[in-house]
């Protein structure tokens, strides 16, 4: 079934914005949601997530809030009706581990690449300020029904703070759920001897030495400013404080108010992200997780959960099990350990996200954990619990509405909501097929 | 699961048991035992969908499908309720299982081979049957405009090199068009002092055009000395110096050897198809090829074919106009198109990857089977013998446990040419199997530990490591 | 080509040691002993393995030939006498190839890898020696001569300790390596020491460096069938032009097709360097297409290719140099114990160390032909991993005669050499008790019938060995072992654990972590010290090759990462720790 103009909003925006326009940049002005209004959409399958499956119900939105959901619920008046005959209503899905809007193009393209800033110690660089929500990559994915994301910055030691946002808004105010939602730090690698370049001292005259004096410096270093935001916190509280931008972003970070993204991927690199975070009063997530199972029980007991990242990677040993990755997910619920599935991409294949919890439900995670670790999951890890995630009242009404399984995928995404507002379904793809599919 | 464990799988299951760790890789193994499959959907892709129906793999081949066969003796009967049989997958563009992938050190290389160098332990293989993948094309990198010869291969776990070359294949060769070829902010091979040429897009079209020139000179050279050696004299010429760079180019030209042409951008496709055209020879496939859908009547006019990811994108300058709906356009324009993984991860899901084609355009079923099966088995010229399931075709299959386009659905048998070469059940098994083996040979004395360093080793020789 | 028939050589040796007594000083002069040349080694247990041996005889040499041996033979009253007591006397033992004596490589100045874009400039890579007046570029021209690259007086002493006497060496080279030369392990130069040159030509497998073609294993290939192609083409044109030469131009006379002449004829051996089953088959393949006669060195899966190496008729020069564990096993973590220091090995791993030992019964078994040789490993290696295969499964005179008669035969020196016959050249080995005992231990060895002092028995260094010059610790400057590397590509660090290890006299690895695991087929060191490998790294969807090269420098084994499409990346590594002790 091909992607057809289905609402009036769309139809006006595409009488407004010619296709050459549109492709023309890099980038494209993805286009506008329309305002937020009162929606029914009628006689659907209602897949709550946080509760059981209605099989033909109505869910009503307005005003950007999910009002009422159920077998037998009223239409308001004056409410715009979606025929949900042969569909399917969700959440919409929530990826917590992107680069959404700060890169462009990745290889060859250097100056839209803006994720990662130079210097080992940025708590202060925020991914709301370099997010761009005219990068082609938000249409194309909030089309499959990723409606949110966590957008953060890499590299370095501490690489910034990530900032949650809906995949939709003129603006990156508009865009935004929270400015500043986590702390990305990679601690210089632990036990079994890796060591990131800023401990080769740039690489030239490096030796083992040298590099082990430099990974426990900057070690000794992040231990530091985060004693110095403590302290600093205290003195701002006390009214005797110099100001300082880096160390005030700190803040809320060391009182552990707001959680910290450490970015581990082996046991040990993980298992010593856990034990620092629990030695600093941080609130710990792990990021990537690949071998997370080997730390479970650690997670388990310090109450750490994992945004999964690995699922596609390739088995890191020559005798791992063929679907050693994929039947990580399965194997983490067994055990306890609370994760969500996320794409772990810079922007282009965010889109795929469905297809990866798919994926892990074929190999031992039920299929109902599987949509709960793109929905609910991911969002409680982040402090959003209560907003988003699942279809019930009172909640953002991120909505997506499908002519099918939502993991599957062959399934369409009908129509699309992001904070209550009707978004239409077109992207820079869209317009590039719609261009060029007559040609003959 | 890997190499020897798979190795003595096999042993254990049709063939009389070498030591495992003699497995003496020497010929072809017996004729592989036949199967039944019963009762399962079978997803011909040229014959439409089959409910309850029975697949007989006999001798390496489709034997026979219906309803209610009977299974001869000696036969396997597999109960296929509830599974989806369709043919192997085949992946058009891999670089698996290969010593080497680019001789980046000039512009033509068409003297080299992949299949001088192929690695059929590689473990990546098999991690590619447990994705219900039979068959690949293994291209030279795209370092240079015109590259090395191609590989089409069985993925034939445990097997030596010699088997898994699929014999007669129609041979290939690769070139490359674009941004890695040019080379741009990085021009030297590495150990070179100077830039390699060409370095822009208008030099690939000349390095072709010189190319084929040569080789034409070459074919006429031959052709001359092949006259006078038939000639009153023949005896005595001496026949021209054979040049391995110049004889697959003449190939190509004569229309023996087929083309299979990395390209991104529409432009330098338009190149490459106009200059084919002026030479006289078709390109077979053009690979990656993520601006089809601009060109797909001219694709379809100069006959070729095209070969591509199914949604990646925007990850380099020249990818940033691809979109999913490409293999749409250009099989609405009725170019035969395929889908590739060009990696050793994502060849693990290329069903997905079809699936989406659903979604991106709107295929049907059996369109999208075909991308990753018949359409594949046209590309490397081998059509008539696998990519569907119809009999007298080898026995090349893929048996799953729901519809190969849901993410629910695994593998659970991979046959090629009726020979089981992946089960999942048997996959489990070995694991445990493995486990204990391992046990076993860190207690061996090769496998303990060495003498502690700067300890000093006792005088006898041959008494420790 | 013989530059010198034995009867020759030997008559030349007496010359010289008769013009050397008639120059010489007188002896008062210059207070010198003359060294005797007549020696025999009385009651001892002698076996001379071309016929049974003598429990207890006694063995005369003279002027560096064997002239008696018999149970019942008596000392010439010019000899000196040795008490053969307790000793055992074998001919004495030929590692069939080194690179002993061989010119070691000029140490470089400059080129390798440089920072950011890529390699340019630059002084350029040494390379081995090459040939004079050559065509081919250097690494393809197989006119070299291990003959010609013979260094005088080279130290022989680690090869001495484990009986081995003579040796085929072979320069170390790219594509075509050399030919190579069957030399005595004694002083002197070239024209002293060598047996018999050349005798095979060798075939390395590594592309020629330098960003020249070929760069690849697939262009060596490409490479070596264009230059047996132009051999024959080469032959054909000159054969003409020896017929007939008038009226046509004369043909290009090239050193490097002449070299080939004798390849392409089948009178000249090729030596491919093959350890896997692949690399086996690849080089009987080759030699198939080109009617060559293949020899196989290295031969690590050789158990696996029997039928195809007996129907090429192919002997293989097998390698004693065994894989051997380097590190500790990685042990069970215990909860809340620190992070295990070594990863587990691949299962692949643990069974060809415990195939190794076994190998070479299997060829015997399967009535492969074979010899023996060092693979470049440690020469204290040499005698313990040979009495493993004994143990493993390889006939005790089976080796023996691996080692002597039969090694001598596929050499072409079994006429002269390898045996304890009158007339032969008096190349011993003595053995207090039986070689293949594990308390056993080399004595003496006799080189052109001159005993050679054996030094005492050495602790062997870590891994890569002593070996001495021309062993292995020259050619793999400390690169075995696991190294965890950072690798940075277009700004994103990624980790990987790189382990490389010997197979035969070649480095080979494997990398696991976050690309996935793959095995690099080959790791290759040139002569400055610069280390490459190419190797398949998947990352996100995509699988790209890429050219790693470095420098091990101070404990870090560092420099850049080249793929096609991307901009150059960087890696660091450094060792893993190899105990739990360790920090």
């Amino acid at each position: 079934m091909r992607p057809s103009l289905k609402t009036s909003f769309t139809a006006m925006l595409a009488a407004l914005v010619t296709p050459a326009a549109l492709v023309a940049q890099l980038g494209s002005p993805n286009p506008l949601p329309g305002p937020q209004g009162t929606v029914a959409i009628v006689n659907a399958r209602i897949v709550p997530v946080s509760g059981a499956v209605i099989e033909r119900g109505t869910l009503v939105m307005s005003g950007g809030k999910i009002t009422a959901i159920g077998a037998n619920v009223a239409v308001p008046a004056g409410a715009q009706t979606i025929d949900g005959v042969g569909k399917s209503v969700y959440p919409g899905m929530m990826d917590a581990a992107t680069q959404m809007g700060l890169t462009e193009i990745s290889q060859g393209a250097a100056p839209t690449v803006d994720n990662n800033e130079v210097g080992s110690f940025n708590p202060n660089a925020i991914a709301y300020y370099a997010m761009n929500p005219h990068s082609a990559h938000v249409g194309v994915t909030r089309v499959v029904g990723v409606t949110h994301v966590l957008s953060h910055p890499s590299g370095g030691v501490i690489a910034g703070q990530g900032t949650l946002a809906n995949l939709a808004g003129w603006t990156p105010a508009a865009m935004t759920i929270r400015q500043r939602a986590v702390l990305v730090i990679t601690i210089p690698r632990a036990g079994g001897g890796g060591f990131g370049f800023a401990q080769f001292g740039g690489g030239g005259g490096a030796n083992a030495a040298t590099a082990q004096r430099t990974r426990e410096a900057q070690v000794d270093s992040l231990r530091a400013m985060l004693a110095d935001a403590r302290a600093y916190d205290k003195a701002v509280q006390a009214n005797a404080a110099t100001a300082n931008v880096r160390l005030a972003a700190l803040v809320p970070y060391v009182r552990g108010e707001l959680p910290v993204m450490f970015v581990a991927d082996a046991a040990a690199d993980i298992r010593t992200a856990v034990e620092f975070a629990a030695a600093e009063g941080l609130k710990a997530i792990i990021v990537g997780g690949r071998e997370a199972l080997r730390v479970a029980d650690l997670l388990k007991e310090k109450n750490v959960p994992v945004i999964f990242t690995q699922l596609r990677a390739m088995p890191g040993r020559e005798d791992d099990p063929f679907d050693v990755n994929f039947a990580t997910p399965g194997q983490l619920a067994s055990a306890g350990v609370r994760f969500a599935m996320s794409a772990g991409d810079d922007g282009p294949q965010v889109r795929d996200l469905p297809s990866m919890a798919g994926m892990a439900a074929a190999y031992g995670l039920s299929r109902e954990d599987a949509l709960r670790s793109v929905t609910i999951w991911p969002a409680q890890i982040m402090g959003l619990g209560d907003q988003l995630g699942s279809l019930e009242v009172g909640k953002m009404a991120n909505v997506v509405v499908t002519d099918g399984d939502l993991l599957e995928a062959r399934t369409l995404v009908t129509h699309l909501f992001i904070d209550g507002r009707p978004v239409p379904l077109d992207s820079r793809h869209t317009v590039l097929f719609e261009t060029h599919k007559d040609r003959r | 699961m890997t190499t020897r464990s798979m190795r003595t799988l096999r042993a254990a299951l049709f063939v009389a048991v070498a030591a495992p760790t003699l497995a003496a890789q020497g010929g072809t193994s017996a004729a592989p035992r036949a199967m039944l499959i019963r009762n399962a959907t079978v997803l011909t892709v040229t014959k439409g969908t089959l409910n309850n129906t029975d697949v007989l793999l006999e001798n390496g081949r489709i034997a026979r499908i219906g309803q209610n066969l009977t299974a001869p003796a000696g036969a396997e009967v597999y109960d296929g309720t509830g599974k989806y049989v369709m043919p192997g997958i085949i992946d058009p563009h891999s670089h698996m299982m290969s010593d080497a992938v680019n001789e980046g050190t000039l512009s033509v290389t068409s003297m080299v081979r992949i299949a001088d160098v192929l690695n059929p332990t590689a473990p990546n293989v098999y991690r590619a049957l447990a994705g219900g993948v039979t068959m690949i094309n293994i291209l030279h990198g795209s370092a240079n405009t015109i590259g090395g010869q191609s590989a089409t291969v069985k993925l034939k776990w445990g097997r030596p090199t010699s088997e898994m070359l699929v014999a007669n294949a129609p041979p290939g060769i690769k070139f490359a068009l674009g941004e890695n070829v040019t080379r741009k902010g990085r021009n030297t091979m590495p150990g070179a002092p100077e830039a390699r040429y060409p370095t822009t897009r208008m030099g690939q079209e000349e390095v072709i055009r010189d190319a084929f020139t040569r080789a034409r000179t070459y074919q006429a050279e031959w052709a001359r000395y092949n006259a006078a050696a038939r000639g009153r004299n023949g005896a005595g010429v001496i026949p021209p110096r054979r040049d391995l760079e110049l004889e697959p180019l003449v190939e190509i030209l004569e229309g023996k050897r087929f083309v299979h042409a990395h390209t991104y951008r529409a432009d330098e496709t338009m190149m490459l198809l106009e200059l084919a055209t002026e030479f006289g020879f078709k390109v077979r496939t053009l690979q990656h090829a993520l601006e089809a859908y601009k060109i797909a009547p001219e694709i379809r006019a100069a006959g070729a074919s095209m070969s591509t990811f199914a949604d990646s994108w925007g990850y380099k300058i020249e990818a940033y106009d691809a979109i999913p709906y490409n293999v749409a356009i250009t099989v609405r324009a009725g170019v035969i198109s395929t889908i590739n993984s060009d990696s050793d991860e994502r060849i693990r899901r290329l069903n997905i990857d079809a699936a989406k084609m659903m979604r991106y355009g709107g295929l049907t079923e059996d369109e999208a089977l075909a991308t990753i099966t018949i359409n594949g088995a046209w590309q490397v010229g081998l059509e008539a013998r696998t990519g569907s399931i119809e009999v007298g075709k080898e026995a090349d299959i893929g048996i799953w446990n729901g519809h190969p386009f849901s993410v629910y659905s695994r593998v659970e048998r991979t046959i090629i040419d009726g020979e089981v070469f992946f089960d999942r059940q048997e996959d489990e098994r070995q694991r445990a199997a493995m486990a204990a083996e391992r046990a076993e040979l860190e207690r061996a004395e090769p496998n303990t530990a060495p003498a502690p360093r700067g300890g000093q080793r006792p005088g006898t020789p041959g008494g420790n490591r | 080509m013989h530059l010198l028939s034995c009867a020759t050589t030997a008559r030349l040796a007496t010359l010289t040691a008769t013009l050397a007594v008639t120059l010489a000083p007188p002896l008062g002069a210059q207070g010198d002993r003359p060294t005797p040349s007549t020696y025999a080694i009385t009651n001892a247990r002698l076996v001379p393995v071309s016929s049974a041996p003598i429990e207890r005889g006694t063995i005369v040499i003279r002027d560096g030939l064997i002239v008696a041996i018999g149970a019942s033979v008596s000392a010439p009253a010019d000899a000196r006498i040795v008490d053969g007591t307790g000793l055992t006397v074998y001919p004495g033992l030929i590692d069939a190839y080194s690179t002993l004596g061989m010119r070691a490589p000029a140490a470089g100045q400059g080129g390798g890898f440089g920072g950011g874009g890529g390699f340019g400039g630059g002084a350029p890579v040494a390379r081995p020696a090459g040939a004079p007046n050559s065509t081919m570029p250097i690494g393809l021209q197989p006119e070299v001569r291990a003959f010609d690259q013979l260094v005088e007086n080279s130290d022989f002493s680690a090869a001495h300790a484990a009986g081995i006497t003579t040796a085929l060496t072979a320069p170390s080279g790219r594509v075509y390596e050399g030919q190579s030369a069957l030399i005595s392990l004694g002083s002197g130069d070239f024209s002293a020491v060598a047996i018999r040159t050349p005798v095979a030509l060798h075939v390395g497998f590594q592309g020629i460096g330098g960003g020249q073609f070929p760069g690849s294993l697939m262009g060596v290939f490409a490479a070596l069938r264009q230059s047996l192609l132009d051999a024959q083409q080469y032959r054909t044109v000159h054969a003409a032009y020896a017929r007939n030469p008038r009226a046509v131009r004369r043909p290009a006379l090239d050193p490097s097709m002449e070299a080939l002449q004798p390849v392409i004829a089948g009178t000249m051996p090729v030596v491919f360097r093959a350890s896997t089953q692949r690399e086996i088959e690849r080089a009987l393949d080759l030699a198939k297409e080109f009617a060559l006669k293949p020899i196989i060195a290295g031969g690590t899966e050789a158990y696996r290719v029997v039928d195809r190496l007996k129907a090429a008729n192919a002997p293989v020069l097998f390698s004693l140099n065994f894989p051997r564990r380097t590190a500790a096993p990685a042990a069970p973590a215990a909860p809340g114990a620190a992070a295990p220091s070594a990863e587990p090995e691949p299962i692949r791993v643990l069974r060809d160390r415990v195939q190794a030992p076994k190998t070479a019964g299997q060829l015997q078994a399967a009535g492969i032909r074979f010899a023996l040789q060092s693979g470049g490993g440690a020469y204290t290696e040499f005698l313990p991993n040979l009495r493993r295969a004994v143990e493993g499964g390889l006939a005790a005179d089976a080796a023996l005669r691996a080692l002597t008669l039969g090694s001598a035969e596929l050499l072409g020196a079994a006429d002269r050499l390898g045996s304890l016959e009158a007339g032969k050249i008096a190349n011993l080995t003595v053995v207090r008790g039986d070689l293949f005992a594990s308390d056993a231990r080399v004595t003496s060895v006799y080189v052109d019938g001159r005993p050679q002092t054996i030094a005492a028995p050495t602790v062997a260094a870590g891994p890569g060995g002593p070996g001495g010059p021309g062993g292995p610790g020259e050619r793999r400057p400390g690169l075995e072992g696991a190294w965890t590397m950072t690798v940075e590509l277009e700004g994103v660090e990624k980790q990987a654990t790189l382990t490389i290890s010997t197979m035969d006299d070649r480095l080979v690895g494997r990398i696991e972590g976050d690309f996935g695991s793959t095995e690099v087929a080959e790791v290759v060191v040139m002569e400055d010290g610069t280390v490459r490998f190419g190797v398949l790294l998947t990352m996100k969807e995509t699988s790209e090759e890429a050219l790693f090269r470095g420098k091990l420098t101070d404990g870090v084994f560092a420099g850049t990462i080249d793929m096609i499409g991307h901009a150059s990346g960087r890696f660091a590594g450094l060792r893993v720790a190899s105990t739990t002790q360790e920090r």
